[in-house]
């Protein structure tokens, strides 16, 4: 009798989210704005997002190597799964003080 | 200005000059035996690179002030400081201008020093703040850890 849900309508990795992520610095200045959008399925890996915005965003690509995801505030591991809802961020290498 | 306080910690954000005389009376208790400080001023001359007139300060306030907290409540479980303040100008900062005042006490000179280095040492590595130099030819940077941005790619 289980066989007559569809499980397409339960498998949230089918859906697509877009999401707004934050820039700043040298990325916002080269994006020109301090907000970029990317649809994804959620939840994803922090570093499979990052190359993703790699793909789409020169900017990005070029301090890929550099650049962090923050998740809710704090530096998220690539292998953090970020979800729909999160908030984002994108963190080059710091230069206060 | 945007700010949050713990029991013994206050860390800030603000665009207006910094005073060193109210980083010295937030740490004071009136009960250390040693208070330390630390005044980042913006640098006219840098190895390798033009004369800068003026520096500008991006950040992410909402997680600069998270990360901020987080450094001082490690700062209080690490090192045994009294009280720690960590103020950071935004925006932009002229030449010979103080950028981030660091100021910790404790009951002797020990551990407020070694608070106040560990407290700006790890702000600049890991607080989502970054700056812009601005040279006198016009030409600008973003610096990044340390290095021009166009270093890292």
């Amino acid at each position: 009798m289980f066989g007559a849900f569809d499980d397409k309508h339960f498998d949230r990795a089918e859906i697509k989210v877009s999401s707004t992520i934050h820039v700043f610095s040298v990325l916002a200045e080269r994006i020109g704005r301090r907000e970029i959008e990317v649809d994804t399925t959620m939840p994803i890996p922090a570093g499979e997002l990052l190359d993703i915005l790699a793909c789409q965003y020169e900017a990005v690509n070029d301090l890929r190597r550099v650049v962090r995801l923050a998740v809710n505030h704090a530096y998220a591991d690539e292998d953090l799964l970020v979800n729909e809802g999160d908030e984002l961020a994108l963190i080059t290498p710091t230069s206060g003080g | 200005m945007a700010q949050r306080e713990g029991d013994r910690f206050v860390v800030r954000l603000q665009s207006d000059p910094l005073s060193v005389d109210e980083a010295y009376k937030v740490v004071q208790p009136g009960n250390v035996g040693a208070i330390s400080l630390f005044v980042g001023t913006t640098r006219r001359f840098t190895e390798g690179r033009g004369e800068t007139v003026q520096l500008e300060y991006d950040c992410y306030p909402e997680m600069a002030l998270e990360e901020m907290v987080r450094l001082c409540e490690s700062t209080i479980d690490a090192h045994g400081a009294e009280r720690l303040f960590i103020v950071h100008r935004t925006g932009l900062v002229a030449v010979g201008e103080a950028s981030v005042i660091v100021a910790t006490s404790s009951a002797h000179r020990d551990q407020s020093l070694t608070a106040c280095r560990h407290l700006i040492d790890t702000l600049k590595q890991t607080v989502p703040i970054w700056k812009k130099e601005i040279y006198s030819d016009g030409a600008t940077d973003w610096v990044q850890g340390g290095e021009p941005e166009t270093k890292l790619r």
